[in-house]
């Protein structure tokens, strides 16, 4: 495996607000890689120094092993949080021109272009002006736009925003297909419950700041699997064991939170002697709570 | 430069392929004949059909003045004499005035030596027909005191009589047979069409800036291309448009020009000459003017957010234009003065003006020269600041970048 971006404590300042500081990532092909963090932490901050809309003002940025030049470009498809299409122009003729520009000769961008919108469905779109389409066949093209030059580096900043549920699944589906041919595949969003099942590796950052960073399974290793979610029918006497650090009870629904270091099997050896279980989950941490957490603990510190 | 390449035909298409660029070709040449032909109609028809009254003590002096009116075919002119008049005359002549029976009176009198005319009318701004009536009542006093120096009728005659002036240009120290007034419209057309073409192209630019704006294109393109080719990209694509717009008219004007009509319609004073250089120039100060407004109107766009914000800073286009026809009849009369000489060389008014002057006489090459280098720097001067605008702006959404915003903006790399 080869790391597809490198990133080297790059910090990035505009007048008295710190955009990025000290932001060290890498991207490993055939990954799917979320950068994750609340509105305004510096995600498209990042991403746009990733591929040279603008530049750091300190640190260095590696794209396919080598410094970053705008020749490596034509390898990287982005589809930025702020897109859009040229209104007046047919669907067909702006495909094979974004193909053109990420170097591909016409025949070839027109050739992919057909392809891929038979993939997506939206052949019968193809001679229409953008400015006919409905809103979910314009995000299709967007995709189509950023993925036609076949890049080695895709990169989506919120790409699930906006998107219908349709568009959504189609999009997920696509990805991993793509990260499944050895694609590196980085996304941003403030959405975490949405990409915990996408993503091989995270990195969350919070002010500008990388707070936590790693391999999905690795992060989440580092939480406990200290919740528990149960239900009961009975009596809900057995929720004063002292393995339990906090409880709410729903009448017979109750999430759990156990003490550091308290084993979950003790507590359902004990609810079974006293009450009827038809559900006992031992669950790990979300990511989101994972993130309040880490950025809570920040802010104690 | 294959990227600029790309973005300066998506644009040409786009535009030529367009609504607008349709309407635009067309219209603005019907609006233009209309306008010069409600002039030149107007001009011919002022001061036509009056009925006037001559009234003086002496009927031959009456008769005199009269006889010039009448024989004027294009007047049409209706001339009643009363003579010899009085006080009573006057009030009734007045009177007859203010009913509207007739358009006005000259009310002549002469004093032993020294003659008085007054005319005397509801208007007081026709100009073609107090020209006529001046040159009439002159003409006729000077007969009359020719007459009563004892010289015969027929002399007089002879000795009065008006001649057409010719005008013939010296160009390089030789007599040039072409009527002034062809030249003069030729170049006159030409600073029309400049304006029109350098501040509607200019203001393209930037509307096609802000719709890329509010399309959200542009960070999808900053992907792969830089903002400079982007920028030079869009510059040449529509600036080709403009190009093609004035080929199509030049060449339909040609086309009209040849046709049997309008040889009819361009013979005599409204013959057009054009000649090589002024045509070299023209597109010279097409370019130049182009490039000096879009590159502006192209910062100005990435600061705002809508084409209204943008309609804000239409001042900027149109101050420079109206200074420029403020000051045509200025220019015209005097080519060579220091204002006529130095609005040339100010490059937001220069194409205008220079055209202006190269309507009464071809200025010295080292001018043209001059004004020419001057516009280039100050193009150079606004394509730096504006580029660097242009680079932070068109990833800026919000509200209008204020002065000192925009300020700061030249500072980022």
């Amino acid at each position: 495996m080869s790391t597809v971006v490198n990133l080297d404590r790059i910090s990035k300042s505009y007048e008295q607000k710190i955009a990025v500081r000290e932001l060290s990532l890498q991207i490993e092909e055939g990954t799917m890689f979320g950068l994750l963090g609340p509105n305004g932490s510096g995600k498209t901050s990042s991403i746009r120094m990733m591929i040279g809309i603008t530049l750091p003002d300190s640190g260095t940025v590696n794209l396919f092993g080598k410094p970053f030049s705008r020749e490596s470009l034509k390898r990287v498809g982005y589809l930025p949080e702020e897109r859009g299409l040229y209104k007046k122009m047919k669907v067909m003729d702006q495909l094979a021109f974004m193909g053109e520009l990420r170097g591909l000769d016409p025949a070839v961008a027109g050739k992919r272009a057909h392809d891929w919108c038979e993939r997506m469905q939206i052949l019968e779109a193809v001679n229409k002006k953008t400015e006919e389409l409905s809103k979910g066949m314009q995000q299709k093209i967007q995709f189509i736009a950023t993925l036609l030059h076949d890049p080695d580096l895709v990169i989506m900043d919120e790409p699930f925003s906006g998107l219908d549920p349709v568009n959504a699944t189609l999009l997920q589906d696509t990805l991993i297909d793509l990260k499944n041919a050895g694609k590196a595949i980085l996304f941003s969003t403030h959405r975490m419950d949405q990409v915990e099942k996408l993503c091989d590796a995270i990195c969350l950052i919070d002010r500008g700041r990388p707070v936590l960073q790693g391999g999905m399974r690795e992060v989440k290793s580092r939480y406990e699997r200290n919740r528990v979610a149960m239900n009961f029918e009975g009596d809900a006497s057995f929720l004063q064991h002292p393995a339990i650090a906090i409880y709410k009870n729903y009448s017979g629904q109750a999430e759990i939170e156990l003490k550091p270091g308290a084993n979950a099997q003790d507590l359902l050896r004990e609810a079974v002697g006293k009450v009827t279980i038809t559900k006992f989950e031992l669950m790990e941490p979300s990511l989101e709570e994972i993130f309040i957490r880490t950025v809570g603990e920040k802010v104690d510190a | 430069m294959r990227d600029i390449w790309l973005i300066a035909k998506r644009e040409y298409l786009e535009q030529v392929k367009g609504k607008a660029f349709k309407v635009t070709t067309i219209l603005i040449p019907v609006v233009f004949a209309a306008i010069f032909g409600v002039i030149a109609i107007a001009g011919k028809n002022s001061g036509v059909g009056k009925h006037v009254v001559i009234a003086t003590a002496d009927p031959t002096l009456a008769e005199r003045v009269r006889n010039p009116l009448i024989a004027d075919k294009d007047a049409e002119m209706i001339v009643d004499v009363v003579a010899p008049a009085t006080e009573a005359d006057h009030e009734r002549l007045l009177a007859q005035v203010d009913q509207k029976q007739i358009d006005g009176f000259l009310w002549l009198t002469i004093d032993g030596g020294t003659a008085n005319a007054t005319f005397e009318s509801r208007s007081s701004g026709d100009f073609a027909t107090e020209g006529r009536l001046q040159s009439a009542v002159n003409r006729a006093l000077v007969e009359q005191r020719l007459a009563a120096r004892g010289i015969p009728a027929s002399d007089v005659q002879a000795l009065t009589k008006d001649i057409d002036m010719k005008t013939v240009q010296v160009k390089n120290g030789k007599e040039t047979a072409t009527n002034a007034l062809s030249t003069f419209w030729a170049a006159y057309v030409m600073a029309f069409l400049l304006s029109f073409t350098v501040v509607m192209y200019g203001m393209n630019v930037g509307r096609s800036v802000i719709q890329e704006k509010t399309s959200r294109i542009f960070e999808v393109m900053l992907a792969t291309v830089t903002p400079g080719d982007m920028l030079a990209g869009k510059l040449i694509g529509i600036g080709a448009v403009g190009l093609t717009q004035i080929g199509i008219w030049v060449t339909a004007a040609a086309l009209f020009a040849g046709s049997a009509m309008g040889m009819r319609l361009m013979s005599g004073d409204m013959k057009i000459h054009v000649s090589v250089p002024e045509v070299v120039l023209f597109i010279l100060y097409f370019v130049l003017g182009y490039a000096l407004y879009s590159t502006l109107f192209a910062g100005l766009a990435a600061t705002c957010d809508t084409e209204q914000e943008l309609q804000q800073y239409s001042p900027l286009a149109a101050v420079p234009i109206w200074l420029s026809f403020g000051m045509i009849a200025f220019i015209v009369s005097n080519p060579n003065s220091v204002w006529s000489v130095a609005i040339s060389m100010f490059p937001p008014c220069a194409p205008i003006t220079m055209f202006l002057r190269l309507a009464s006489q071809f200025p010295p090459y080292w001018q043209i020269a001059l004004s020419l280098g001057l516009m280039v720097l100050s193009v150079y001067i606004v394509l730096w600041l504006s580029s660097r605008i242009y680079r932070v702006g068109i990833l800026m959404y919000g509200k209008r970048a204020t002065l000192p915003e925009m300020l700061r903006w030249l500072r980022y790399s």
